[in-house]
């Protein structure tokens, strides 16, 4: 099949949050929590971002001791792109597109 | 300190998820996730998830092997064989090839096709029509799954929905002449679940890869 943009409310959710602080890395759980996701919708999304370049991953050691290496996530280049693209026309109220026509 | 039962159940759940998950990375990575969570409710919900999550995967990795591919294609052709079946049999009587009713009458319930002789007399020639579009647009499907081109799933439901919308109008018929072309309602609802099972796992076959961008 073509790979067609298909949006979820989802993606869009996690995309919103993630383009609040590019910057940052962040746990499967702090997204879960941040997001309102259950584990079984954030996984799959990050899957998705992941596999098509969007979303860069690493291992990073715990905070505390004797506990195992986390995974982090957080937008590439090309996500935070698509992100902005998607995410942002959304957002954007109707009284600031007229400013900006202004 | 002990475990909760809370906790172990999280825990095993959790293994079972990193197992079944294909890709181990993902896995591991859940399962770990787990190990930061305090909340042992909260635990045992994340482990559920990723349960889901796991099993989601391992489908979607299923759905893409040429097997899943075949067995639907198959799926995919019998449910236009089935659509043609009718009209073909209608075509049949009502150009007196009766050899080739008979033949065909010997595959419908009761084994004889003047059986239905009401029923076909009273079906309005468009409603065979109907029953080939449907046919028609589940091989268009077919063709354009095989070749992974988008509308496939479009295709399909609008096979299914010309589908139904025959069954109720033959519906009609075998209540306005009396004749039950298929007595058995197992049979009949199984075909009608069989095709709306295929759609969805065609819809979910398309769905891969597709859920966030291109």
């Amino acid at each position: 099949m073509g790979r067609k943009t298909i949006r979820s409310k989802q993606t869009d959710r996690l995309l919103a949050m993630m383009l609040k602080e590019p910057l940052t890395w962040h746990h499967g759980y702090a997204l879960m929590k941040l997001t309102g996701l259950q584990s079984g919708t954030l996984y799959p999304v990050l899957l998705r971002l992941s596999d098509q370049g969007l979303l860069e991953t690493l291992w990073r050691e715990a905070d505390k001791p004797g506990k195992p290496p986390r995974h982090v996530y957080r937008l590439t280049s090309a996500g935070l792109a698509f992100a902005r693209e998607q995410v942002a026309p959304a957002r954007r109220k109707p009284h600031e597109t007229s400013a900006a026509k202004a | 300190m002990s475990e909760t039962p809370r906790r172990r159940a999280a825990q095993a759940l959790m293994r079972h998820a990193a197992r079944i998950m294909p890709r181990g990375d993902w896995g591991k990575a859940m399962q770990n996730e787990l190990q930061a969570i305090d909340d042992d409710h909260v635990a045992l919900r994340w482990a559920f998830g990723c349960v889901i999550a796991g099993y989601g995967e391992r489908m979607n990795v299923m759905l893409q092997t040429w097997y899943a591919r075949s067995a639907l294609a198959c799926l995919i052709v019998l449910l236009a064989l089935r659509e043609f079946f009718a009209p073909l049999l209608i075509f049949a009587y009502r150009t007196q090839h009766l050899g080739l009713a008979h033949f065909l009458g010997l595959r419908t319930a009761g084994d004889d096709y003047r059986r239905l002789i009401p029923v076909m007399d009273a079906t309005p020639a468009w409603l065979p029509l109907l029953w080939v579009a449907a046919g028609v647009f589940f091989l268009m499907a077919l063709w354009r799954m095989l070749r992974r081109v988008d509308g496939a799933v479009a295709l399909f439901f609008l096979a299914f929905a010309l589908d139904l919308a025959g069954a109720v109008m033959a519906k009609s018929i075998e209540s306005s002449t009396g004749v039950i072309v298929t007595p058995n309602l197992m049979v009949r609802a199984g075909g009608e679940i069989l095709m709306l099972s295929a759609g969805l796992v065609l819809w979910r076959m398309t769905q891969k890869g597709t859920a966030a961008a291109s």
